[in-house]
């Protein structure tokens, strides 16, 4: 078990992830390397050594030269990890447990680690108030060291703006691309659910991690509190007790409208409390993914 | 309507209501500052139960106020006063108020355990409480004969508290009527002149026998002239309706056929107000003191209300003063469930029968009919019968009545005679042939009642026609206490009598002070009785054998022989002990040359009064009271058996009926004036206690505290 409470305590994202790849590959069970393909890429004058079987034989008759066709490896997938890093994802109600983001980055960083290894190319995109930084997919090996540091290197701020992130995925995703969003969706904008949506729209198949701090889902709050935004200058103050009922009713209604948006638009929708193993968040997904897959 | 407090200094205590407030406005808790990502459905959540949260916080506000309110005005004892009586009464402000407190024998009625005077007690001690400093009071104790008296109303509240707890309950009647008019003398006191009122509290049972509604009410002198005062009456009772059963009656009176010493003891029960009961024990004790024993139990019906009687039979053991008891089971009145009375039981009478002229043919013998009569069964005579020259031997001292029958005269023994007689011996004198008249005048000088004269003869026994011509009696005094017995179709026994010879008697001079008891016929007397020193004679002018009369073989005979014998012993007198009420004074028939000493209630303990002169002792309690008397001649000091009597009960404090409230307002001036209550709440006005309700209104707000907090 990846218990994010013994995650927690380990020193830097590298450590987590590596611990959470192992885990996650000893449950698998299975290779992830199957399904790869060639595409051609140029032609190059024959010299010895060359494969016979890859001499273009139509060039040949037509011009009496040995050209050999040179192959461009193909990757399975092309993949986008889309990460939050506004205010409100620097949030953990308990100081043994990791913050959204850093549960987040913990997944994100898994996931590229896991997809490198199946040599597909995985690409990175932060957002807050905007796009703050990004990565193009890559299935190179070094690819997944990339996304590490680009992610080791993230701290909660600013707003959240999912819009930012989908309209840099509109202009750099052209191919069919597989995109994993990992947000609290604490947007303002009340189209965010619209926003990612239109991704799918767009053929790419959209996966969401929604990400939910225990103390969001419970409100263990009792006393007179001053409640603080954590991405702007406002507060509130109210006796825990009295308005508990009411957020938690708010709470319920807004998860069920995520839930039930993302069902309709067909988007892998995987809510995940901080305090939750990370393997019983991935090995689902990933199991699902191997699913659609075949 | 106004409002006051028992307990005014307490009402700091509301100044408790502000710690709410204060803790709102000066101890408020500060918030604790949370960074939350989730803000904006807190944010909705707040904005969504804000109204619904300030109501909550308002009434959650006001119950902690309230509880904390309420519990100190509760225990500052808070109570609405009518002000509009107040206001019928004249100006406001302080009362002169004097306590009547009734401490009558009714008082001791028990209810819930309690007596009515102890709940009294605690009235009067409340009304006295609830007297503003400036309020001076006086206090009149209501349970006896005679006007009581108080002081002037004044402030010395420890005086009056102790003088109402320590007030006594009393065995007599009280006369609230006059113990109220007492009390207003009491408040025309120029001492309480200075105050704008005048106010009397009654802490009694209400029993009607108490009042006296036909009186003037009560009227205090003022300045401004005769005012009516403010009246409370403080109900002991608490407007509960009291029953109570009792033995209204009792009288003892000889019946020979229950034996020598028999009496027949008629008891009257009395009921008001209780439920109609079979077979309750009457007991009858006889005996005072530790030699009481119990002696007979009968079965009573007793009626709902009303009374019923019950007659019952005792033969004493021996003659002298004796005291008989009948009691019920005692209920919530008891004093009035025993009832006493002294009985003084005639002694046995020692006769000397002389036989002057004996016969040895026993129907022809006087003394064999009177002294056949005089021994029977039921009869308290013991009968010795001599001769002439027995009589000469006989000593006269050792009996108490010497009856002559055809004695010719006394001959030597005449001086003893009369000195017998004169020492207080009775003397019986019957005719017959031997009786020499002179020689009877002569040797006696006046010891008869009337001098003998000459023999006359009516008719001649056994001729034709004599039954018709003998004499008969006529002008009977069946008053005296020797034929008092023969009533009805007894007298009969004596009416038909036939006389065919009698002693024709001179006539007695006014000096002898003769009494004829019966005359014949044709006037002349045929018993006739004399007292002659401190004894008593009696003259028959017949004969006791069938010779001359035929009285011997009539039903009259034997009781008449029995009681004449036993008023010559001097037995029948009226010695009858008379019970006394408690509380009236009762003159006592003290022997020549004694005087009262001390005398001694049915507690033990022993009153004196002066040294000299006392004559009446006024029984203070119901029982059997002894009066201890002092030899003149001797100095010496003894008890008196025949001087002791029984103090019953007052009746009226037995009826226990009730005036009803609106009676006794009327009386003393309307509702304006006087007031009933029934709830022993005290004095002057008609005040409703807020503080059980305040309580209630405490326990509300807590209760109402904890639901808002759920």
């Amino acid at each position: 078990m990846l218990d994010p409470a013994v995650l927690a305590r380990l020193a830097g994202l590298r450590l987590r992830v590596r611990a959470t790849v192992e885990g996650v590959l000893t449950g698998l069970h299975r290779s992830p390397h199957h399904g790869q393909s060639v595409e051609f890429s140029e032609h190059k004058e024959y010299a010895p050594g060359d494969e016979l079987r890859h001499v273009d034989w139509k060039v040949f008759g037509k011009s009496d030269k040995y050209y050999v066709k040179r192959f461009e490896q193909e990757t399975n997938l092309r993949a986008w990890l889309v990460v939050d890093s506004s205010g409100s994802m620097g949030y953990r109600g308990q100081d043994d447990r990791l913050t959204k983001l850093e549960y987040a980055c913990t997944l994100a960083g898994t996931l590229a680690h896991l997809l490198v290894r199946q040599q597909d190319a995985v690409g990175l995109a932060v957002f807050s108030g905007e796009v703050t930084g990004a990565l193009a997919p890559r299935a190179e090996p070094s690819q997944a060291s990339a996304v590490l540091e680009v992610l080791e290197s993230l701290e909660a701020g600013g707003g959240t703006s999912l819009a930012s992130a989908v309209r840099f995925l509109a202009e750099r995703a052209r191919r069919r691309s597989a995109i994993v969003v990992l947000s609290d969706l604490l947007d303002r904008d009340e189209k965010v659910l619209r926003l990612v949506a239109d991704l799918r729209r767009r053929r790419h198949e959209v996966a969401l991690f929604h990400l939910l701090d225990p103390a969001e889902i419970e409100f263990p709050f009792d006393d007179p509190t001053l409640f603080l935004s954590m991405e702007d200058d406002r507060s509130v103050e109210a006796r825990g007790q009295d308005v508990r009922k009411g957020y938690l009713e708010l709470l319920a209604a807004w998860l069920e409208e995520v839930r039930r948006t993302c069902g309709e638009n067909d988007v892998d929708y995987v809510r995940v409390r901080t305090d939750q193993p990370l393997d019983e968040v991935l090995l689902p997904f990933l199991a699902r993914r191997e699913r659609s897959a075949a | 309507m106004s409002l006051s407090f028992l307990h005014p200094a307490l009402l700091w205590g509301l100044l408790a209501a502000a710690i709410p407030l204060a803790i709102h406005l000066f101890f408020r808790r500060k918030p604790r500052a949370v960074r939350f990502p989730a803000i904006d459905f807190v944010m909705q959540a707040r904005k969504e139960t804000e109204r619904r949260l300030r109501l909550r916080r308002l009434l959650l506000f006001v119950a902690r106020t309230a509880l904390l309110a309420a519990a100190a005005l509760a225990i500052a004892r808070p109570q609405f006063e009518a002000t509009e009586a107040r206001a019928a009464q004249g100006p406001a402000g302080p009362a002169a108020t004097v306590l009547v407190l009734d401490t009558s024998a009714s008082m001791a009625y028990r209810l819930g355990g309690r007596t009515l005077l102890d709940r009294a007690r605690e009235d009067a001690l409340e009304a006295l409480v609830s007297l503003g400093p400036d309020e001076p009071a006086s206090l009149v104790v209501c349970g006896g004969e005679g006007v009581p008296v108080a002081d002037p109303p004044g402030f010395d509240r420890v005086a009056l508290r102790r003088a109402i707890a320590e007030a006594p309950q009393g065995y007599g009647h009280s006369d609230l009527t006059t113990c109220v008019a007492a009390a207003a003398r009491v408040l025309s006191d120029p001492a309480a002149a200075a105050t704008a009122r005048r106010r009397i509290v009654i802490a009694t049972d209400m029993t009607a026998s108490a009042w006296r509604l036909d009186a003037q009410p009560p009227v205090v002198a003022s300045p401004a002239g005769p005012v009516r005062p403010e009246v409370a009456l403080l109900d002991a009772a608490r407007g509960e309706r009291l029953g109570n059963r009792w033995i209204s009656g009792l009288v003892a009176e000889p019946e020979p056929a229950a034996g020598s010493h028999g009496y027949r003891i008629g008891v009257t029960v009395s009921g008001e107000g209780v439920e109609a009961e079979r077979d309750v024990p009457l007991t009858l004790r006889i005996g005072s003191g530790r030699d009481e024993r119990m002696t007979l139990r009968a079965l009573l019906e007793l009626p709902a209300s009303g009374s019923t009687r019950k007659a019952l039979a005792h033969d004493f053991a021996t003659g002298g003063p004796a005291v008989i008891t009948v009691a019920l089971p005692q209920d919530a009145l008891p004093e009035d469930d025993a009832l006493s009375l002294v009985v003084d039981v005639p002694r046995d009478v020692r006769v000397l029968v002389v036989n002057g002229a004996p016969s040895s043919v026993r129907h022809r013998d006087a003394a064999y009919f009177l002294e056949a009569a005089l021994s029977g069964p039921a009869s308290p005579v013991r009968v010795t019968v001599v001769d002439a020259e027995g009589f000469a031997k006989a000593r006269l001292s050792d009996h108490d009545v010497v009856m002559a029958l055809d004695l010719r005269a006394p001959g030597p023994k005449a001086a003893e005679l009369v000195s017998f007689v004169e020492g207080g011996g009775g003397l019986f004198v019957a005719m017959g042939d031997d009786v020499d008249p002179d020689r009877w005048e002569a040797e006696t000088k006046g010891l008869l009642p009337a001098p003998l004269h000459v023999v006359k003869t009516a008719a001649e026994r056994g001729t034709p026609g004599s039954e018709g011509k003998a004499a008969r009696l006529a002008e009977i005094d069946w008053d005296h206490p020797a034929l008092r017995v023969f009533t009805g179709p007894a007298r009969e026994g004596l009416e038909s009598m036939r006389t065919w010879r009698y002693m024709l008697l001179k006539p007695a001079t006014r000096e002898s002070g003769s009494r004829v008891l019966a005359r014949y016929d044709d006037g002349a007397p045929a018993l006739v009785e004399a007292r002659r020193g401190r004894g008593r004679v009696m003259l028959y002018a017949s004969t006791l054998d069938p010779e001359w009369s035929d009285w011997t073989i009539r039903t009259s005979f034997l009781p008449a022989m029995q009681r004449i014998a036993s008023w010559l012993a001097g037995s029948l007198d009226e010695r009858r002990s008379v019970p006394g009420v408690v509380g009236a004074p009762r003159p006592i028939p003290l022997p020549a040359g004694t005087t009262i000493a001390a005398w001694i209630g049915p507690d033990g303990r022993e009153r004196r009064g002066p040294a000299l002169g006392v004559t009446t002792v006024t029984p203070d309690r119901p029982g059997l009271w002894q009066v201890k008397v002092r030899d003149g001649a001797t100095g010496g000091e003894r008890i008196d058996p025949a001087l002791s009597f029984v103090g019953w009960p007052d009746p009226r404090e037995s009826d226990v009926r009730r005036l009803e409230p609106a009676e006794l307002t009327a009386w003393f001036g309307g509702e304006a004036l006087a007031r009933v209550a029934s709830d022993g709440t005290a004095a002057g006005s008609r005040q409703v206690p807020l503080w059980s309700w305040l309580l209630l209104l405490a326990v509300a707000a807590f209760l109402s505290e904890g639901l808002l907090l759920v």
